[in-house]
């Protein structure tokens, strides 16, 4: 038998308001509160909190019905822009549950988009989830409680195609997926004004006698086609799963972006912390979806006049765990002087590698833990101390010492070998700077006086630098320890450029 | 902070009764002598402060071997505000993977204290360097317990007028040079047993030997494992 699909439908009836809820201080959130939206030419009622419908407030009532049935009601007006962002978040939440995802409105339906109807939604074909949540049900468990956690209301609906799971998306969350007989029963007998048609047609169905999509599904296709109109025949192809149903699948993004906004502003770094943790939680929801890990994310902290502040944070080895990510932060946070109050904290990361395999493990080996702890140190240390503050030695091909030892930002690590063998004995320290020695006596002075035990050894940097000629002697004080000097075949001048330890 | 039995019993430092001795890891120094004298090698789980009398006597090529050690065990050696920059090309001689060095300058004292501790926490080996004003007492002491809790080895070097002061480090060292490859090691403490011993060491390119591990106590090395340095 043919696997049937199985399509969720998720309706957030409260999105306008818990995009907004989030900014708003704790006080003015336990007010009466409303969303107004602007529906022909009149300022309606689009959703509201509890405490307002306890008032006796509903949707697509006027603000004046509204104001006089509660008078203390908070009237906020509807932001697309920040509904999308958390839509598109939900869909990154969905995602992690099923790879088809597919978003209502890059949907062939409602391309005329207005936004005043208000289907903020998203479908999931989980039919492919079975094993990995060893059932339905409890895949629905689990994303129920997901988005509770976020503060998400969320109702659903269960079809065997997207069209009939949004007809039949019911008042509350069904944690229960119906056998298949008894989601048909559910749709044949659905209302058929709940289908997104026209008023004519609609008026014309009650004239035909036709109450529900049974109904309507009985009736012979050849006169249905001559009564209506083709986008009808091409619905009621795809209740009947004749005819695919097609929409583009929703894909993560390229790069990630999220913002939070704090219109009070935020004062003191404590209370940033908050907000920080909650969009490193987003981008660690992304990187999951993506399955893969970040090399760099960048802060903004935007005040309200004036020039925004960046942090970036370079991770040494590749990351996907906010907690990390936000011990990061907060070090480097404390070196950042920040503007006086913060209105908007925005978080950036668009450099990428893909997750190596068997990250999700728990260690297996000791060897992957103690790499990851030296990534780890490495990151702490550049965040607190800054990264001028370290350094890695590395080798070049070069003859001049100061030059075939130099110190490099780490991570930049270039393989060169030594391919030449060391003919005289060589120091563990190099001066950076070589340090002049003086003649007293024609003896050599360098804090104390200075005997040759051995040399010289010629060592030419590049020959058209006359200045670069140097011989090499090993010297040794009266204590023993050993010096390495170089005098300039040019200027006859002595210097000591190591010790050797 | 230990919150059951057992952590408080895998550490090093709790005394149990019935044992007669405590049972201690060590990681070879790579010589001969310093091992038995040592009783096994440099102790891990403790920080060990060095004090040359002058930089330059060969205080650094006492510990190649260890940094060596580590470096072969992917582990990170953390060079935390060394008085001059480690020349590359020894380094590499001695067969030293140069990227699991890291060398850290701090700005004052307490990046000096922190990125310490960090590194002992994050279980690299920490050779840390004392700046002027030397380190106060409290702040050695918390450095210790971090190298007690977290298992590795961590070295301090400090001015010879350290010497004078109190050290909460479970070994001391007073390395003097003789002459040239010839350094004179004075134990001015070590956990368990009297100070004042003292051992001269040979070091240099020339006469360094194998280390001949039949000849050390066997017990030593049982709880860590022991690779051979062939230097």
């Amino acid at each position: 038998m043919l696997k049937r699909d199985i399509w969720l439908y998720l309706h957030f009836p409260l999105l306008p308001l818990e995009a907004l809820l989030p900014q708003l201080p704790t006080e003015q959130a336990q007010k009466p509160i409303a969303i107004i939206n602007l529906q022909k030419n009149i300022q309606r009622v689009l959703c509201c909190n509890t405490q307002a419908a306890a008032w006796g407030i509903e949707p697509d009532l006027s603000i004046s019905t509204a104001l006089a049935l509660c008078p203390e009601l908070e009237l906020l007006s509807r932001q697309i822009e920040q509904e999308q962002q958390l839509l598109q978040q939900l869909a990154l939440v969905a995602y992690s549950f099923s790879p088809v995802v597919i978003l209502t409105d890059s949907g062939s339906l409602n391309h005329s988009s207005v936004p005043s109807n208000h289907s903020s939604g998203l479908w999931l074909e989980i039919s492919g989830c079975y094993k990995l949540f060893k059932g339905y049900d409890a895949l629905l468990r689990e994303l129920d409680y997901r988005l509770r956690s976020q503060s998400i209301t969320a109702v659903n609906g269960i079809g065997q195609n997207p069209l009939a799971a949004k007809l039949l998306c019911g008042p509350d969350f069904e944690t229960q997926l119906p056998d298949q007989t008894e989601i048909q029963r559910r749709l044949l007998n659905a209302d058929l004004s709940l289908l997104e048609i026209n008023r004519k047609q609609q008026q014309s169905f009650k004239q035909l006698g036709l109450n529900t999509v049974g109904d309507l599904l009985a009736l012979p296709r050849s006169a249905l086609s001559r009564r209506f109109n083709a986008e009808l025949m091409l619905t009621i192809a795809q209740l009947n799963n004749e005819k695919p149903f097609n929409a583009p699948r929703f894909q993560p993004a390229n790069s990630f972006r999220d913002l939070i906004q704090n219109p009070q502003g935020i004062f003191n770094k404590e209370s940033l912390l908050f907000p920080m943790k909650t969009l490193l939680q987003h981008l660690c929801q992304y990187l999951m979806a993506r399955q893969c890990h970040c090399r760099e994310i960048e802060w903004h902290f935007e005040p309200l006049i004036g020039e925004s502040q960046k942090m970036q944070i370079q991770l040494s080895g590749s990351q996907n765990n906010w907690s990390t990510l936000l011990m990061l932060s907060r070090l480097q946070l404390e070196r950042l002087e920040l503007p006086r109050s913060i209105e908007q904290i925005i978080l950036y990361a668009d450099q990428f590698i893909e997750a190596p395999m068997g990250v999700f493990n728990l260690d297996l080996f000791d060897n992957q833990k103690t790499a990851q702890q030296s990534c780890e140190l490495i990151d702490s240390l550049n965040a607190r101390l800054g990264i001028d503050a370290l350094s890695q030695p590395i080798l070049n091909q070069d003859y001049l010492p100061e030059q075939a030892s130099t110190l490099a930002t780490p991570g930049k690590h270039s393989n060169t070998s030594l391919n030449k063998k060391l003919k005289a004995p060589q120091p563990l320290w190099l001066l950076t700077d070589p340090a002049p020695v003086h003649l007293r006596n024609k003896k050599l002075y360098w804090r104390q006086p200075l005997t040759i035990i051995s040399g010289p050894e010629r060592l030419c940097g590049n020959w058209w630098q006359a200045e670069q000629q140097r011989d090499y002697y090993l010297a040794c004080d009266s204590n023993g320890a050993r010096y390495w000097l170089f005098r300039e075949t040019s200027s006859q001048r002595w210097f000591v450029h190591g010790l050797f330890s | 902070m230990p919150n059951n039995i057992a952590t408080v019993l895998s550490r090093q430092d709790t005394w149990r009764g019935r044992s007669q001795r405590l049972p201690r890891r060590t990681i070879t120094t790579g010589h001969n002598n310093l091992d038995l004298l040592l009783q096994g090698g440099w102790p891990i789980s403790v920080l060990t402060e060095l004090m040359p009398q002058q930089s330059g006597i060969g205080e650094l090529s006492l510990l190649l071997p260890t940094i060596k050690y580590y470096a072969d065990n992917n582990q990170l050696c953390v060079w935390l505000d060394p008085p001059y920059q480690p020349y590359a090309p020894r380094l590499a001689a001695a067969d030293i993977a140069l990227d699991k060095l890291l060398v850290v300058r701090s700005k004052n004292h307490a990046e000096w204290l922190w990125a310490a501790e960090q590194s002992i926490r994050s279980g690299a080996l920490l050779l840390a360097w004392t700046k002027q004003p030397p380190p106060r007492y409290a702040d050695l002491r918390k450095l210790q317990l971090a190298a007690a809790d977290n298992g590795n080895a961590a070295f301090l070097f400090s001015a010879p007028s350290a010497m004078s002061a109190p050290s909460p480090a479970a070994l001391r060292l007073e390395l003097q040079s003789l002459e040239i490859n010839q350094l004179l090691l004075n134990v001015r403490k070590q956990r368990g047993v009297a100070g004042g011993a003292q051992l001269q060491l040979s070091l240099g390119e020339a006469n360094t030997q194998r280390t001949n591990l039949a000849l050390l106590p066997a017990d030593r090395h049982r709880t860590y494992p022991v690779r051979q340095f062939n230097n």
